[in-house]
């Protein structure tokens, strides 16, 4: 185990749980003193105990028998409010410190960039904030109380040697036999435990598949496929339950066993000692019940320490998430917002993906303020690339961005994304209103802008009919809508913003093509007085556009009207022919 | 502006508990033999635990007290046996308690989700995916927590405390009528937490719900946060829903902050009312030393078992709420089930759809589809066009029997598709989904799928046909390569080739076909253009068709509207007829003039 804490991953996370020890330390500091309050007061009773037997009632004193009960009962009390003290202190602390750090990812995740989030996978930042804080939290809760139980071994060590040299050291022997035990019990435990979690997991993965796949299942008649994939699944949570199972049968009752032998060593050799004379029926008494008393005390001890290591790690992954910088930030001296009318220009622009080959190689092209451009190119030609550089997703590696001549990494983050707004390919929709979905990005839209917003859309009409209209929830929690309705309502989300730059990112992809007319014919009169950027991957889309950029390769081979391009650029027909074989015909 | 989020009304408490357990009883009854032996190791165990105070007040007062120092030794021997005895029949009955709990569970899930996968599409599609989920994992996974950490725990307490309350009796009537004017202040402060602290429980439920959905959405849906600068909204957001799971929390906690020192409270003062009673009646020569020890030794396990019984009945509540919900689905009878003495369709299947007057609707009052005749000879290829809402998605759901129509009816070869064995049936008629839907699993998995073990000769030979065997090649274990995350490494076109050659090693008669509308590069759409036109040559198709290109490539195009056929024929003719279809082409063509 010390192996296991001194690595330098582990180290970082103990940092962590002990720095935001500090940082609560009022909590930290009154649920320790109640716990050792709580745990001196424990030590004391079968003491007080062995006074009542000894003194009142071996020792034939009625007279002492009702002031020792008595003060048995304020022991009683005053350790009553010790357990409060300490339960409720360390509760609140170990929350806070799970709030706290949660509330921390969250801010952390919010500022990390589209290249971090590329490369991470959604259920691993989900760990990060929900199972591994609750790694973290169990070792707050459980801190106060082991202090005390540590301070409680020594202590009741202490008192039955105090009590009885003899058989206080051999019932000594006892603890550490036990604290070891729990110690074993509590790795094995966790381990298996964690296989069974996996099992579960992977339980979730199968039937989530089945059931969401249940179309194919049927069509296929695989229902005999799935069924077996959820037995086999079911035969490993079995087998990882029934070693669980093995476990506490062979530990459980061995935890009782220890100090119940112990009991019996008393039975037999303190007996006889009493005969002796060597030793009281009150320390009898007092010997048992210390040995009771440490049961669940050296469990919960075992316990922790092999659950810290677990912590430890998980705290060192937060730390490690924590600290990942984002690569774009506001700029030092931010230069102010020019006024224009939207020109976008890219001068010599470079840029790959994180180990990737370069996708953009040197693209030079401008956008005049108010005209339209579609961005054409087969896969892998850079044209989404291209346009995400301009709200500055990603940085060029060299070369430059400019919005009405100003380098883009030169403007306040908040002051570039408010005049550029984007729609993307897959649209995400929050689990809420329709109405709070399209006001996104502008919180104290009133009802007519978002009404206004959703005509212009296309997705007025559609929302009215839903039977709670505006007040539709949608999302993950809501109401399904198709492919096109949500694209709608994004289009929606950014023209509420009134950009000063409209990017659409292949907006009608999944729309019938009735629908697509209705929006086209609805996006000619919103593009009008912006500058607009298509990334086009129908021949139709096209038609928006004033001029059509042809992408290949990370370099701008074509830039000219539709029409022009058409009649002139051989290559520009192989593009269109292989996007849309029904327009090489024509 | 608040965002108003969803809330997720989550009730779990089951209606009847009484029921619900009488059946879970029924379900178990093949494990009765396994329960009762479990029952009596048990039995053993708390008896071997619960006798060792009364050997220690034998020692005590006929060995100690009176100084015979071979009682001391008996009694010290007789405890130690009791001991082993108590550990032996303790281990048996943790492991037997637990053996039967896991087989009861391992049945049901196995039960549950055959069931599930016997029922109708239309309760899938009523149904959200998360809820069915739900039901297999954490309501199968209530119950497993309840059977590794509550059942053995319901079981050892009830008996201990039970065994308790007999020991203490006799040891010392008097001083167990002591015992118990505290017992009913005890379950009565355990009755007034518990209800305190399951409706905290439920809201710490609740509000942590909340908060990985909050995060789930805050981290999906971060491009769009960042891309309309939402990060401050969305943090005020977060904070405000995790500060709501903190304060529920923090109610939990105040309830076990005081609960806890009350029952601790009890429990010394009853060790000092034994004290006082028991000295008191030892004194006056009532009663003996060794029977007061004895008392408190009892003591000590008459507390703890109590605390657990009140800790296990969340358990218990979460247990039988699933179980409610798990039979719930088990009572749920499939709209579409096959028929009591189906047929299988006689070889060689030929591909003969026949739709005879079919009328259906999800709401039966409301049709979908009315009146449908149509005949599809073998090998046609037919193209069904209208608009969203116009009843093509169901006709191809009734083609593949996913639905039965409620008039009419739909035959295959001439078997009424009712009278079909479903092993037959999706033997000879296979339906490809719009979007490719892969499965965890290799690439093998996925293209033997509908027939698992098919040879690799043979798959490499649908590969082939398909002209997708180098891409396949070009993968890094070729046939073994993983699909991870449902093929989310792979691309859409990819995905749909895969979904293609699944189709293909199936080599159905019939196939029914949702056009994808999901954008592919030029290049990979024209292998899927080209795998398709290999597929689906030679059988019985119907193709959903999204684009008008589909439709030119068809034999046959079927045009309807709301719910009717109302054009038929060829795709020249029904240009040249100048009706729906022309008007929905001319939709078309007009984008591209445009363009």
């Amino acid at each position: 185990m010390t192996r296991a804490l001194s690595d330098p991953e582990t180290r970082l996370g103990l940092r962590l749980i002990v720095g935001k020890l500090f940082e609560y330390r009022r909590d930290a500091v009154a649920s320790v003193v109640s716990a050792l309050i709580w745990m001196g007061l424990v030590v004391a009773g079968p003491y007080l105990e062995k006074l009542i037997i000894d003194r009142a009632i071996v020792g034939r004193r009625q007279d002492l028998l009702l002031p020792l009960v008595g003060l048995l009962l304020v022991v009683g009390g005053v350790k009553a409010v010790g357990i409060g003290g300490r339960r409720w202190y360390a509760f609140r602390l170990s929350y806070r410190a799970e709030t706290d750090l949660r509330n921390r990812i969250f801010e952390h995740i919010q500022r990390l960039t589209f290249s971090f989030h590329d490369a991470t996978a959604t259920g691993e930042l989900m760990a990060r904030a929900s199972s591994d804080l609750s790694q973290v939290r169990l070792i707050y809760a459980m801190l106060p109380i082991t202090v005390a139980n540590v301070a409680m071994f020594v202590l009741v060590g202490g008192v039955l040697v105090a009590l009885d040299p003899v058989l206080g050291s051999l019932a000594d022997l006892a603890i550490p036999v036990m604290g070891i035990l729990a110690f074993v019990y509590a790795r094995r435990v966790i381990g298996t435990s964690f296989e069974l979690q996996q099992s579960l997991a992977r339980m979730s993965t199968v039937v989530e598949e089945g059931v969401s796949g249940i179309r194919v299942v049927k069509a296929f008649g695989a229902e005999a496929t799935e069924i077996d994939r959820v037995d086999r699944t079911s035969q490993q949570i079995f087998e990882a339950s029934m070693k669980l199972a093995g476990q506490r049968a062979a530990f459980l009752p061995g935890f009782e066993l220890v100090p119940a032998a112990a009991t019996a060593l008393v039975l037999w050799l303190g007996g006889l000692r009493v005969v002796d004379g060597a030793m009281t029926l009150g320390d009898f008494v007092a010997f048992t019940q210390y040995l009771v008393l440490l049961v669940f005390p050296l469990r919960l001890t075992g316990w922790f320490f092999a659950e810290l290591p677990r912590a430890a790690a998980a705290a060192a992954r937060v730390v490690q998430l924590l600290r990942t910088a984002p690569e774009i930030t506001d700029p030092d001296e931010p230069a102010e917002m020019p006024e224009g009318p939207g020109e976008i220009r890219f001068s010599r622009v470079e840029f790959s993906y994180p180990g990737g080959p370069p996708v953009l190689r040197g693209v030079d092209l401008v956008v005049p303020g108010g005209s339209s451009v579609a961005l054409v190119g087969g896969t892998g030609s850079g044209k989404t690339t291209l346009a995400y550089l301009i709200p500055r997703f990603y940085d060029p590696d060299r070369g430059a961005v400019l919005l009405d001549g100003v380098d883009v990494r030169r403007l306040r983050l908040d002051d570039l994304r408010r005049e550029v707004a984007l729609v993307f390919e897959d649209t995400f929709l929050f689990s809420a209103s329709i109405r709070d979905n399209i006001a996104f990005g502008n919180p104290d839209a009133s009802d007519d802008q978002i009404t206004l917003a959703a005509r212009l859309a296309g997705a007025h009409d559609f929302i009215s009919a839903l039977p709670d209209g505006y007040d539709t929830m949608v999302g993950e929690r809501g109401l399904s809508l198709s492919g096109g309705q949500r694209q709608r309502i994004a289009l929606a989300r950014a023209l509420l913003r009134d950009p000063r730059v409209l990017i659409l990112d292949d907006a009608t992809s999944s729309v019938d093509a009735a629908t697509e007319a209705e929006i086209r014919r609805n996006l000619k009169g919103v593009m009008r007085g912006r500058t607009t950027v298509i990334v086009a991957h129908r021949t139709s889309t096209l038609a928006l556009a004033d001029r059509v950029v042809l992408l290949e390769d990370g370099v701008v081979v074509a830039v000219g009207p539709h029409r022009r391009l058409l009649a002139e650029v051989p290559r520009y027909r192989e593009v269109l022919a292989e996007m849309d074989p029904e327009e090489a015909t024509a | 502006m608040t965002l108003r989020y969803a809330r997720m009304g989550s009730d779990d408490r089951p209606e009847d508990p009484g029921k619900v357990l009488r059946r879970a009883v029924g379900e178990g009854r093949h494990l009765l033999w396994p329960a009762l032996g479990a029952a009596a190791a048990t039995l053993v165990a708390t008896a071997a635990r619960l006798a060792g105070p009364l050997v220690v007040r034998t020692g005590v007062d006929q060995g100690v007290s009176v100084g015979d120092r071979g009682v001391i030794t008996w009694a010290a021997s007789i405890y130690l046996g009791l001991l082993v005895l108590f550990y032996l029949a303790s281990r048996w009955s943790t492991w037997a308690v637990a053996a039967v709990g896991e087989r009861y569970l391992r049945r049901l899930r196995v039960r549950v989700y055959r069931h599930l996968m016997g029922l109708d599409l239309g309760f899938f599609e009523r149904t959200k995916t998360g809820v069915l989920v739900s039901r297999m994992t954490s309501d199968l996974e209530a119950l497993t927590t309840f059977t590794n950490e509550g059942a053995i725990a319901v079981i050892t307490s009830t008996l201990t405390v039970l065994g308790v309350g007999v020991g203490l009796v006799v040891v010392d009537p008097a001083l167990a009528a002591v015992v118990l004017v505290v017992f009913p202040l005890l379950i009565g402060a355990s009755l007034v937490f518990r209800r305190y602290a399951d409706e905290a429980y439920r809201r710490v439920r609740e509000e942590i719900g909340l908060v990985l959905s909050s995060l789930q959405e805050g981290i999906a849906g971060v491009r769009v946060v960042q891309a309309y600068t939402q990060e401050r909204h969305q943090l005020k957001r977060f904070h405000r829903v995790n500060r709501r799971y903190y304060e529920a929390n923090l109610d939990a906690a105040r309830a076990i902050s005081v609960y806890f020192p009350a029952v601790d409270f009890l429990r010394t003062s009853t060790i000092g009312l034994v004290l006082l009673v028991g000295g008191s009646r030892v004194l006056a020569g009532q009663s003996t030393v060794g029977s007061l020890i004895a008392f408190l030794l009892y003591l000590n396990w008459f507390f703890e078992p109590i605390v657990q019984l009140s800790n296990v009945y969340n358990l218990a509540q979460a247990a039988l709420a699933a179980l409610s919900k798990l039979f719930g689905i088990l009572d749920r009878k499939p709209a579409v089930a096959e028929a009591p003495h189906p047929v299988d369709l006689p070889e060689p299947v030929r591909g003969e759809l026949r739709f005879e007057g079919v009328t259906f609707g999800y709401d039966p009052a409301a049709p979908v589809l009315q009146d449908v005749h149509l005949v599809i000879p073998p090998g046609q290829r037919v193209a069904v066009v209208g608009e969203t809402g116009a009843g093509k998605s169901t006709l191809a759901k009734l083609a593949v029997r996913f639905y039965d129509p409620q008039e009419g009816r739909v035959c295959l070869d001439g078997y009424d598709l009712r009278q079909v064995s479903f092993r037959s049936l999706r033997r000879w008629v296979a339906m490809v989904p719009q979007e490719g839907y892969l499965f965890d699993g290799s690439v093998r998995d996925n293209i033997a799928y509908g027939r698992p073990g098919l040879d690799d000769e043979t798959i490499w030979e649908v590969c082939e046909r398909l002209g997708i065997d180098g891409w396949v090649r070009s993968l890094p274990e070729r046939l073994d390569t993983q699909v991870r995350e449902r093929g989310s490494r792979l691309s859409s076109g990819e995905r749909q080739l895969l979904s293609l050659a699944r189709t293909m090693a199936a080599d159905p008669a019939v196939i029914v076909l949702d056009e994808a509308t999901s954008n592919l590069d030029p290049e990979t759409e024209a292998t899927v253009e080209r795998a398709l036109g290999e597929l689906l040559a030679g059988r019985t198709a119907i193709v959903i068709a999204h684009r008008l290109q589909t439709a030119e490539r068809a034999d046959r195009v079927v045009v309807i509207d709301e719910g009717r056929i109302v054009e038929d024929g060829t795709f020249a003719d029904l240009v040249a007829a100048g009706g729906h279809f022309a008007g929905l082409r001319q939709v078309w063509a007009d984008i591209h003039r445009t363009a």
